[in-house]
């Protein structure tokens, strides 16, 4: 019989084999006249044959399920918190897993880097110039593809249904070779698509492609109206593609739906050193590690300052891991939140832990007694091993369970802008994760009764067992401070950026993003546009939109604050000494239309804002804000002076209007420049309305549509939002973890509470003979009460102390998180140390009572 | 296992194996054998034996069948399989060398 048979038989056809061996060990005593030890022969073959252990095991695993099914309420609440503590640390770990950890979703994605511009004197980092990006790729080593994006151009598609704007990049032929991608259908560019006047091709998104052209496959190879011009449609991605990095680096568009190659001019023009559009990408070749290629890009930095001092005298180059570029500013809210969920699970590991003890304690006459009976301590250690491991994997497999079901509802709740969030998902590297996780609580809680039972003589593990409970209490307690400590500040930090004045109204104003067709532009490539044409286009819209009713006024921004886009141009102030060459002054600017600052209730400071005489015939006029004033006026009074940017004019600045908070609520306000619109030195193609009312915004979203397809039947609008919904956004995640830690802090307290009531009360119920005695001999009931309660401070008071100690180290980690609070707030600090402090007393008086209640009799009695 | 002495590691197996060469038996009729052939020597015990049979039959040495005692009562015969015959060459040349290996030792 081969060994695998045998182990066959062994396990399945258990009964013959019994049976078999049962007749013949008897036969043969028969035959010898023997007496006696029938089993023992048996039980030793047993020991002997395939799959001896494994049916120990499994029977170990029977006991430990009857013994388990015969303790329900102890099984439930043990597996019940398991559960509840794997369930919730799963959910977490999927999240961190799909967005940190897993790979990038490209093939050899650690030769994947984003290249950028590093302003030398403050070491920022800046999006590319056209031509930098031609001189880096034709000079550089180090690179098996380097590719542009220019995530900017927008094509409005039209002869399909209503005409749409289509979110578009401009890419270099070889950026989706770069990614190692294949097109789901068609092909990719080709290099000579990716000249000027050869690039009137596209290719989509497999969403746009469905959306647009019902996934037809024989529309590839056909033409589509992009910006009036005709477009041949060559690939379609395939639909799980997307260019992971972060949302702010696109400005937040990182859905493209249409791609065109770039189409540089080759050499470029001078111009296109001053400008910085490009995202760059690149590939490391085989073998080449980052620091070599930083090398590369070092020396190609300080050619290029030789070269052009102009423009790139301050700027080197820094290559950035793509990896850790996306995830850069949501590691540490991410690794915060593992973190506090990770804590929370210990406190419930300390209560089963606890639960554990005091089922050793009452068990401690059932193993004395088989220790008596010859069971060896090896023995009885496994079997309890074998039962805290069923239990570790009962919550273990409750726990995964949850967190499928759980994983999905956390996705729908995360804040949009998270990278990678498709990635999310439980796959075996989670299980993996789980399992881990099951089998190292299922260790722990095998070794947690045994530590103080095990050991030594019966007498001392009473008083090992309480000191081990003790100790746990205190780490429950301590934990749960760190977390409320956690929770605490990052709540005071939302309530303090929700709290901030943003420094325009953020009531009663609706904002939708129109899309300026060919007929207005000069295309997308940076060029001067036709100012006339969109003020005549500005000005009719303005004029019906204020027509309807409801409506208060309306006005046009290039960059509406917390809208997700920005630019910004270097200026020179008239009559000031030059800057040294390569240097500049560079401040925010900000195209509007007259009457915005009214409309969106930007005060004015000094002077004037603009009107409707700004046109681009009169005086060139640019307003500051207070920020810009203050850093490069002082005390002086900016109004008159003359400043200049984009070109050779000079703008004279006619008034200071307050700062605002563009980028998010918690940046800080920046130097900005307002122009109007009429006069821009470029063409802002994508002007957001901004619409006040005196009804609700919503209600005159209809009315609005109606005017702008009755002014420019031919002009999008989309990315409609209220100004109220762009504040919520804004804030959106940091009240997505805050929204979290608190919930797990809320957890931690009352888990911790459970366990200190848990303890207190196995604390009462040992001494319960004591507190009987004494109140015979006369202390007051009131006293017992104390002692008790003085028992429980002494615990929650140490965990505080600790806790504290632990938040003050721990605090500085979160500091990126916070807004206007510092890590170890003191005032928040105080009230979470006295929550804590009042739960614990609440947790340990009902116990406390129950010991001032003993009877003196009982304990007489018994003694 | 006797008192007599101490069965060296894998002495039982190859002297099992030995006992089974002429003939199938039942676990009596190998530990009389055994006794026999060791001129009273070694004397198996149930629990060394039975344990030992079992192992060599998962190993595939031996084969097992049901068969019908002197005493007409049912018992389990135990044979040779041409594993178990490659199996007891082996082990009796092995057991030669390390004796003679063992006598010329002590007598040196």
């Amino acid at each position: 019989m081969r060994y695998f048979q045998a182990l066959w038989r062994n396990l399945f056809r258990r009964e013959q084999v019994e049976r078999e061996l049962d007749e013949e060990i008897r036969a043969y005593m028969e035959m010898t006249g023997a007496r006696g030890g029938i089993e023992q022969v048996k039980e030793s073959v047993r020991d002997v044959r395939a799959g001896a252990s494994l049916e120990t095991l499994l029977q170990d695993v029977r006991y430990a399920v009857r013994t388990l099914a015969r303790n329900r309420g102890f099984a439930a609440v043990a597996i019940g918190t398991l559960a509840l503590g794997i369930g919730a640390t799963t959910t977490m770990f999927t999240v961190v897993d799909g967005v940190l950890l897993k790979p990038l979703p490209y093939p050899e994605p650690e030769r994947l880097a984003m290249l950028w511009e590093r302003h030398i004197p403050h070491g920022e980092l800046d999006t590319v110039a056209p031509a930098n990006f031609y001189d880096w790729r034709a000079q550089s080593r180090s690179f098996a593809h380097m590719a542009a994006v220019d995530p900017y151009p927008d094509f409005i598609l039209t002869g399909a249904g209503e005409p749409r704007r289509l979110a578009g990049a401009a890419v270099s032929y070889d950026l989706f070779r770069l990614f190692g991608v294949r097109m789901a259908l068609g092909r990719d560019f080709v290099e000579a698509e990716d000249h000027p006047g050869r690039s009137q091709v596209v290719i989509l998104s497999y969403a746009a492609f469905a959306r647009y052209f019902g996934a037809r496959a024989d529309m590839v190879g056909r033409a589509m109206t992009l910006n009036s011009a005709n477009y041949t449609i060559v690939g379609v991605l395939p639909r799980d593609f997307s260019l992971v990095t972060r949302a702010s680096d696109f400005q937040g568009r990182g859905r493209f739906e249409v791609y065109t190659p770039l189409a540089l001019a080759s050499p470029p023009e001078a111009w296109q050193r001053g400008t910085h559009p490009l995202c760059v990408f690149a590939r490391m070749k085989a073998g080449v590690t980052l620091a070599r290629a930083q090398t590369d890009l070092d020396r190609i930095a300080g050619m290029l300052a030789r070269l052009y001092p102009a423009d790139d005298k301050e700027r080197g180059i820094a290559a950035v891991p793509l990896g850790q570029r996306v995830v850069e500013n949501v590691r540490t809210a991410l690794v915060t939140l593992l973190a506090g969920v990770g804590m929370v699970f210990l406190i419930a590991c300390a209560n089963i832990a606890n639960l554990l003890l005091t089922r050793a304690a009452a068990r401690q006459r059932e193993m004395s007694l088989r220790v008596a009976l010859g069971a060896s301590q090896a023995r009885l250690a496994r079997q309890l091993f074998t039962e805290s491991m069923v239990l570790a994997a009962a919550g273990g497999a409750l726990g995964v369970a949850m967190a499928i079901m759980g994983v999905p509802a956390l996705v729908r709740r995360l804040p949009a802008d998270l990278p990678r969030a498709a990635e999310i998902g439980v796959d075996w590297r989670v299980l993996a994760f789980t399992t881990v996780v099951a089998l190292a609580t299922g260790v722990l809680f095998g070794l947690v009764p045994l530590a103080p039972s095990l050991r030594t003589g019966v007498r001392s593990v009473a008083a090992r067992q309480s000191r081990l409970r003790g100790a746990l209490v205190v780490g429950q307690v301590a934990f749960a401070l760190v977390l409320l400590t956690g929770a605490g500040v990052m709540a005071k930090s939302l309530l303090r950026l929700l709290a901030v004045a943003p420094g325009f109204r953020t009531d009663h104003i609706l904002t939708a993003r129109l899309s300026l067709p060919p007929r207005f532009t000069n295309g997308y490539k940076f060029g001067v546009g036709k100012h006339r044409e969109i003020s005549r286009f500005e000005r009719d819209l303005v004029e019906r939109v204020r027509d309807i009713p409801g409506v208060e006024s309306a006005a046009f921004t290039a960059y509406l604050p917390l809208g997700g886009t920005d630019n910004s141009w270097a200026f020179t102030v008239e009559g000031r000494p030059p800057k040294p060459v390569g240097v500049y002054d560079v401040a925010h600017y900000r195209p509007v239309s007259g009457g915005y600052f009214e409309t969106i209730g930007i005060p004015v400071m000094r002077g004037r804002g603009f009107n409707d005489r700004d046109t681009e015939d009169s005086l060139l006029v640019v307003a500051i804000n207070e920020s810009m004033a203050r850093m490069f006026w002082g005390a002086a009074d900016p109004i008159g002076q003359r400043l200049r940017f984009g070109g050779p004019q000079w703008r004279t600045i006619v008034g200071v209007m307050g700062d605002v908070r563009h980028a998010a609520l918690g940046a800080q306000p920046k130097p900005e420049m307002y122009v109007p619109y009429a006069q821009v030195p470029n063409v802002e193609a994508r002007p957001t309305i901004v619409v006040r009312t005196a009804v609700e915004p919503a209600g005159v979203l209809n009315a609005l549509r109606r005017a702008v397809a009755e002014t420019g039947p031919d002009v999008p609008m989309d990315e409609v939002a209220t100004m109220k919904q762009l504040v919520y956004g804004s804030a959106d995640e940091s009240r997505f973890r805050t929204a979290l830690l608190a919930a797990f802090a809320a957890m931690a307290l009352m888990v911790a509470s459970i366990g200190l009531y848990g303890v207190m009360s196995y604390v009462v119920s040992l001494r319960r003979r004591e507190f009987g005695i004494r109140i015979a001999v006369g202390a007051s009931r009131g006293a017992v009460l104390g002692l008790v309660l003085r028992q429980a401070g002494k615990l929650a008071a140490l965990g505080i102390a600790i806790g504290l100690a632990a938040a003050a180290m721990l605090g500085r980690l979160i500091a990126s998180l916070l807004y206007g609070v510092k890590p170890f707030d003191v005032a928040t600090v105080a009230i979470v140390s006295a929550v804590l402090a009042i739960v614990a007393l609440m947790a340990s008086y009902l116990p406390a009572r129950r010991a001032a209640q003993a009877d003196p009799m009982d304990s007489l009695r018994y003694e | 296992m006797g008192a007599q002495s101490e069965l060296l590691q894998g002495t039982l197996d190859l002297l099992i194996l030995k006992s089974l060469t002429l003939e199938p038996l039942h676990g009596m009729g190998i530990a009389r054998r055994i006794a026999q052939i060791t001129n009273g020597t070694f004397e198996v015990k149930a629990g060394s034996l039975f344990p030992a049979l079992h192992r060599m039959e998962e190993a595939g040495w031996l084969a097992s069948s049901w068969g019908e005692a002197e005493t007409n009562r049912r018992a389990k015969f135990y044979k040779l399989t041409a594993a178990g015959r490659k199996q007891l060459r082996e082990e009796s040349a092995r057991w030669a060398r390390i004796s003679l290996a063992m006598a010329s030792a002590l007598q040196a």
